[in-house]
């Protein structure tokens, strides 16, 4: 096997790690600040400041039982959550985290710290993106409960409504860096504008990033649009019937997709690795930065903001944020074709 | 990419079943996620015939849109099962009368299209050029084919019209 | 050596699958999924066909035949809705009336 291959398969491996422990360090971080805005201490009893927390929720869940309604469908019902975790996994693969490296000189070719470079890279986000519906739409059907049906049915019609938006954003951003591919697209914005503002695409597309994040947050299912779970009307929405591993299934899947979200912001608006200071191969630094930013703002914002209504969230979907969307998209276009960027 | 057999008999034998259980399955959620699968079949051979732009819009408008369109329809509905006559002791695919001539008539046509296309002759390798670029489908999008893609606009602005109307409770 | 008579006759074979689950079946989204079955065995060929060529067409078409079949099931699923309200069911032999 050559060096390149084994670093190939050696970054997958590595990817998947750090997808599995980002999401155990986001539910201890989502306790934390949690506590932090309701003025609690959070946990702090198991490990240094609570460290171990997730650690512990996670053997919890391990030695829980594992249940299933008798009417369920029992395929179906296993199958859900596999879904779920999957495309969130897979939606990481096309994503670069940092500039090509050789690791100090260990290969001869650059590697690129990406698992999978694809020329519609977007693209495949995005239909990754919206596979990954069907964990929760099934989810709520084959658990045969009122609550789940329901949950699976909003959670339907809301990642159809905002996929759009969210599409169209992604579709201004790919007009003003021409290119389907992510690591062009960040390499793209490098530099900077009379060597003050960073020549990353939010400044071009202060709106499409604002659209982009408001429908990541409905894409993800999370609060202010936590309508397949909204506690307080559904139990739990999709996951009511749930227990165990399964569960803590679609709750990995939703801290990854969160990541996701955050991560492909980074890239296309936020200028992935690039910034200043540091030198290009100590880019993922950067990286890390900007998505633990918008993952704290994640957070920040469950915490903060009350729920929608239901037809709130659909009526702001379709008469505001699409209209929005649209009109960001000609205007941009509008753009690119007089100043020729 | 066109000649690597082992793949295209691997995602072939996939499409081929799983649209076959879709019309065997007498529950509709199946028949959709079943669908699902042949459609990301489907999405594999058209990688393996260099067209990444329509394997990837594969996924995305059928499996991520239509489908999921299906699949609220059909729990929004909640009548999972046929209500026929024999739909309890019969299978779908062999019920009599008329519905068995249907099966024998698709089956004859399949068979003839087949027959048809094997006695043509080993014809058709591949060529060497694939259009597989984005920026090339685009061009070509928007100046070869511009009318007709205005054309679509009108027409899913009315499907959706229609959609509409059809699915109000008046 | 995969050629594109492996593809026309992939194709064949599915269009004849979506051909029999139109006739076989009697639950209009059954048959609804057949006619997509169709359209996707039709779009094989269209692939098949432009990556013999080298041209885009086939490529174009496919985009254009996706649309289309947005847009027939949109309708189609609003017409099986409202169809579901008058008689509660999805049998297309119960609904012979041509006025209700």
């Amino acid at each position: 096997m050559s060096p390149l291959l084994i670093a190939q398969i050696g970054l997958t491996l590595f990817v998947f790690v750090m997808l599995l422990s980002s999401a155990a360090v986001m539910v201890y971080v989502e306790r934390k600040v949690a506590a932090l805005l309701q003025q609690r201490l959070g946990p702090y009893l198991v490990g240094p400041k609570g460290l171990l927390q997730p650690l512990a929720d996670v053997i919890k869940l391990m030695f829980k039982e594992e249940l299933r309604p008798r009417a369920a469908d029992a395929l179906l019902f296993a199958l859900a959550p596999i879904i779920s975790a999957t495309c969130a996994f897979a939606a990481f693969a096309v994503v670069p985290f940092g500039a090509s490296t050789t690791f100090f000189g260990l290969l001869k070719i650059p590697l690129r710290l990406q698992v999978a470079d694809v020329n519609v890279a977007i693209l495949v986000i995005f239909a990754i993106a919206s596979m990954s519906v069907y964990g929760i739409v099934l989810a709520g059907w084959s658990s045969n409960s009122k609550y789940s049906l329901l949950g699976g049915l909003r959670s339907s019609a809301q990642m159809i409504s905002y996929e759009l938006s969210y599409g169209l954003a992604l579709a201004a951003v790919l007009l003003v860096s021409n290119s389907l591919s992510v690591t062009e697209i960040v390499n793209s914005q490098a530099g900077s504008w009379w060597h003050v503002i960073p020549r990353w695409s939010v400044f071009l597309q202060p709106v499409g990033f604002l659209i982009y994040m408001t429908a990541g947050i409905a894409e993800t299912n999370r609060a202010p649009f936590d309508f397949p779970e909204a506690e307080q009307e559904l139990v739990a929405g999709y996951h009511t019937e749930y227990s165990s591993m399964s569960f803590a299934m679609f709750f990995l899947a939703e801290y990854i997709n969160m990541v996701t979200v955050s991560a492909v912001a980074t890239d296309l608006f936020l200028g992935g690795w690039h910034g200043p200071f540091l030198p290009e191969s100590l880019g993922w630094i950067w990286f890390l930065v900007k998505v633990g930013a918008l993952l704290f703002f994640y957070v920040w914002m469950r915490w903060t903001l009350p729920r929608y209504r239901y037809d709130q969230l659909m009526r702001f979907g379709w008469k505001v944020l699409l209209p929005l969307s649209v009109v960001n998209l000609l205007v941009t276009a509008a753009g690119v074709l007089y100043f020729g960027l | 990419m066109t000649g690597s057999p082992m793949l295209f008999y691997l995602f072939a034998a996939v499409a081929v079943g799983a649209s076959l259980l879709v019309i065997a399955q007498r529950n509709p959620v199946y028949s959709v996620l079943l669908l699902i699968g042949s459609f990301g079949a489907l999405s594999g051979l058209y990688v393996l015939l260099d067209a990444p732009f329509v394997a990837v819009i594969q996924i995305i408008v059928y499996a991520g849109a239509i489908m999921v369109l299906f699949l609220f329809v059909v729990m929004l509905l909640n009548a999972p099962h046929e209500d026929t006559d024999y739909d309890s002791h019969v299978h779908p695919l062999l019920r009599p009368g008329p519905m068995r001539f249907g099966a024998a008539l698709a089956l004859a046509f399949g068979v003839e299209l087949v027959w048809a296309l094997t006695r043509a002759g080993q014809s058709g390798a591949f060529a060497g050029g694939a259009v597989s670029s984005v920026a090339q489908i685009g061009h070509a999008l928007f100046t070869d084919y511009a009318f007709p893609f205005e054309v679509t606009s009108i027409l899913i602005l009315v499907a959706m019209m229609g959609a509409v109307v059809l699915a109000r409770r008046d | 050596m995969v050629a594109l008579n492996h593809y026309l006759v992939l194709s064949a074979i599915l269009f004849a699958i979506g051909t029999a689950g139109v006739f076989v079946r009697r639950n209009l989204i059954t048959i609804l999924l057949s006619i997509e079955i169709m359209l996707n065995a039709v779009n094989l060929t269209f692939v098949a066909f432009g990556r013999a060529l080298g041209s885009a067409d086939g490529q174009i078409i496919v985009f254009f035949v996706m649309t289309v079949a947005a847009a027939e099931a949109a309708v189609g699923l609003a017409i099986v809705i409202t169809l579901f309200r008058h008689k509660e069911s999805l049998n297309p032999d119960s609904f012979t009336l041509l006025k209700w």
